[in-house]
């Protein structure tokens, strides 16, 4: 009995230190910042900067093999998302509830043989990638939810 | 003139006196010291072959005031003029060693203090034959599945490992300077690979494309043989879409991989860019690198991979030639060609086939890759993430402010640039640090008029926007960069004549 409640304590204590110290983690496409995806992945990052416009506040975020960069609406919702680095990084998570719809659009993009270059444009979402091996990049962003008088060209 | 007369007298004198006066003031009263007074370095003059040793002693023998000689090899500082091609170590226990790095001329010096002597040193080749060579077909006849246009293929002969029987020639392998590796299919393959392993489980490669393919399968040693070469037994990436794990994990980890050679459009790709190995020493250190997995049950685990065991750029293993590649292609005259064929030589510099002579060297990002691109040559727009690639089957970048270069919109070019009519430009390419710097004439056509009938397969004048200006920051030096040109793709921690890689040069 007293094992269990101080291994519950423990566990309640580790969870609160886990979001405490990697809260830096990505928010998610059409959530609040406040939103910190589930996926473990993410949480390598290792540290952000915050860089504020008068449209939009982009938070950045550094991993061992990548920068992503988050786009935010001055009320609080991610409306893009933009990478770069080694890999392309996991869109299930930083996609959320846009995941699906962009899996499914992907799926059904003909491929182009010897172009560095992909656009998936689904009902609400369009990710765009791009690049080479060892540096590839690339931008999610929802239309629907750009503040007024932001161009989709400023997700980079 | 009797004042002048000795006025000069009075100067000669004076000179005399100051010249004489330091050594023979003091030389009746010490000891004469014993001065170092030359340096010899032996052997003189070498000529040495770079295929018959990577390394040769050189001795510093000092002569004193007294005509005493003492090897001083160990207590000199050596140098060599010229890096690239041999060096010379100072290191306690090698000083005086020299390692041959390439074809050249280079002086090496032994310094002590003020006093110094020196020796060329000539690195030459033997290697007249053309066992480094590939031959590279655009839509020729090494090609087998879907014919795409500029689609560059060469072909390679992979073994068994140790056996120099069990062994296969692979045809439509894709040559790509734009990546690192060599990647075949399982299904075309008939010989008997070696699982490689990583803790408990098989290695697991995940390799992502821009166009949004991927290619996913274990890695396996096998023994690679590139034209002539001697067989090096390495790591290779098995494509194989099922291996491992479920279908439903390796979607989550790898996107929708590459099933088949039809689907993918090659039986393989040859991966010999800037890079030693496809991910490198990221993922020496970092666990979560989204490219190697270990599997085990039917489990795939992210996993930390050593050099030794990821896939390498074949290139960078081999005995003799591995600094780099050398592609050439023909010129295409404007309206393209059927097929064109090509040569691909390994190595830079080694070999009397591969010299870079009168080729200019840019350096490329040492992490990305990546060099400069001006276009247009005049007020242009900086395009910071360039790159040359034959996997790129067209030139590939944003028109910017050149109003002509319109896009089709419908038929059988939709995406490519139809210009009403063929048009010429000029782009400025700069090292990634902004030198050199070199203008790069091209010109665009209409991919409509193009590809209409159908019977040409290779352009020198296709190109591409990308699908959004965002991307602006790319120019894609694709396959008809390599038209009419010697493309040096220097490898990265290697050198030859042009200098230290990863470079690009022509």
């Amino acid at each position: 009995m007293k094992t269990r409640k101080l291994s519950s304590l423990l566990l309640c204590f580790s969870l609160a230190l886990i979001v405490l110290f990697v809260g830096q983690a990505y928010a998610t496409l059409g959530e609040s910042t406040d939103s910190i995806a589930t996926n473990r992945k993410a949480l390598s990052a290792v540290r952000s900067t915050t860089i504020t416009s008068s449209k939009y506040t982009v938070h950045v975020f550094q991993s061992e093999t990548m920068t992503v960069r988050e786009y935010v609406s001055p009320s609080g919702v991610v409306f893009g998302i933009a990478w770069n680095g080694l890999t392309h990084p996991d869109l299930t998570p930083l996609l959320g509830s846009y995941a699906s719809e962009y899996q499914k659009a992907a799926s059904h993009i003909k491929r182009q043989p010897g172009r560095k270059f992909v656009k998936v444009e689904s009902d609400n979402v369009i990710v765009e990638k791009w690049g080479h091996m060892r540096n590839l990049q690339g931008r999610a962003y929802a239309p629907a939810l750009m503040p007024q008088g932001v161009s989709n060209d400023e997700i980079k | 003139m009797k004042l002048n007369k000795l006025l000069f007298y009075s100067l000669i004198s004076l000179l005399v006196i100051s010249c004489s006066g330091g050594g023979g003031g003091g030389g009746g009263t010490t000891t004469p010291t014993v001065t170092l007074t030359s340096i010899a370095v032996t052997p003189a003059d070498q000529r040495l072959l770079l295929e018959t040793g990577a390394t040769k002693q050189f001795t510093a023998t000092g002569t004193y005031s007294d005509s005493s000689t003492q090897d001083i090899t160990t207590s000199v500082t050596w140098s060599s003029s010229n890096t690239d091609i041999a060096t010379i170590s100072n290191t306690s226990g090698s000083n005086g060693l020299v390692t041959l790095q390439a074809v050249g001329a280079t002086t090496i010096t032994a310094t002590s203090g003020s006093i110094n002597g020196s020796t060329l040193l000539t690195v030459e080749t033997n290697n007249n034959n053309n066992d480094n060579h590939l031959t590279i077909t655009v839509n020729g006849d090494t090609l087998c599945t879907n014919a795409y246009p500029n689609k560059p293929c060469v072909s390679v002969t992979v073994c068994t490992p140790g056996s120099n029987t069990d062994c296969q020639i692979i045809n439509d392998i894709l040559l790509d300077t734009g990546a690192s590796g060599l990647r075949i299919f399982s299904s075309v393959l008939t010989i008997t690979p070696t699982q490689v392993t990583s803790g408990s489980g098989n290695l697991a490669d995940c390799i992502q494309y821009a166009d949004g393919s991927a290619d996913w399968g274990p890695v396996q040693t096998v023994d690679v043989i590139l034209g002539n070469e001697p067989a090096v037994t390495m790591p290779i990436h098995v494509i194989d879409s099922t291996f491992g794990t479920n279908a439903e994990q390796i979607q989550s980890l790898c996107g929708t991989p590459d099933v088949s050679p039809n689907t993918a459009g090659f039986n393989g790709l040859l991966g010999v860019g800037l890079f030693a190995q496809d991910c490198g020493s990221t993922c020496v250190s970092v666990t979560s690198n989204q490219m190697y997995y270990s599997c085990s049950g039917s489990v795939c685990s992210p996993t930390a991979v050593p050099l030794s065991n990821q896939v390498p750029n074949p290139v960078a293993l081999l005995p003799l030639d591995n600094n780099g590649v050398v592609v050439e292609l023909p010129s295409v005259a404007l309206g393209g060609k059927t097929s064109i064929q090509g040569d691909l030589y390994l190595g830079i510099d080694t070999r009397s086939n591969n010299s870079s002579s009168g080729a200019t060297m840019y350096p490329a990002d040492p992490s990305s890759g990546n060099f400069i691109t001006v276009f247009p040559v005049t007020g242009g727009n900086t395009y910071s993430s360039s790159f040359i690639d034959t996997g790129s089957n067209a030139l590939f970048f944003d028109a910017g402010s050149q109003n002509a270069l319109i896009t089709c919109s419908t038929g059988i070019a939709t995406g490519w640039y139809c210009p009403s009519s063929t048009l010429s430009f000029t782009a400025t390419t700069k090292g990634y640090l902004g030198s050199p710097a070199a203008n790069i004439p091209f010109s665009i056509g209409n991919a409509d008029t193009l590809f209409s009938p159908q019977t040409n397969w290779v352009f020198s004048e296709l190109g591409a926007p990308y699908d959004s200006s965002t991307i602006s920051a790319f120019f894609d030096w694709g396959l008809p960069f390599f038209m009419g040109r010697s493309v040096y793709v220097g490898l990265e921690k290697t050198s030859s004549n042009l200098g230290k890689g990863p470079y690009w040069a022509y």
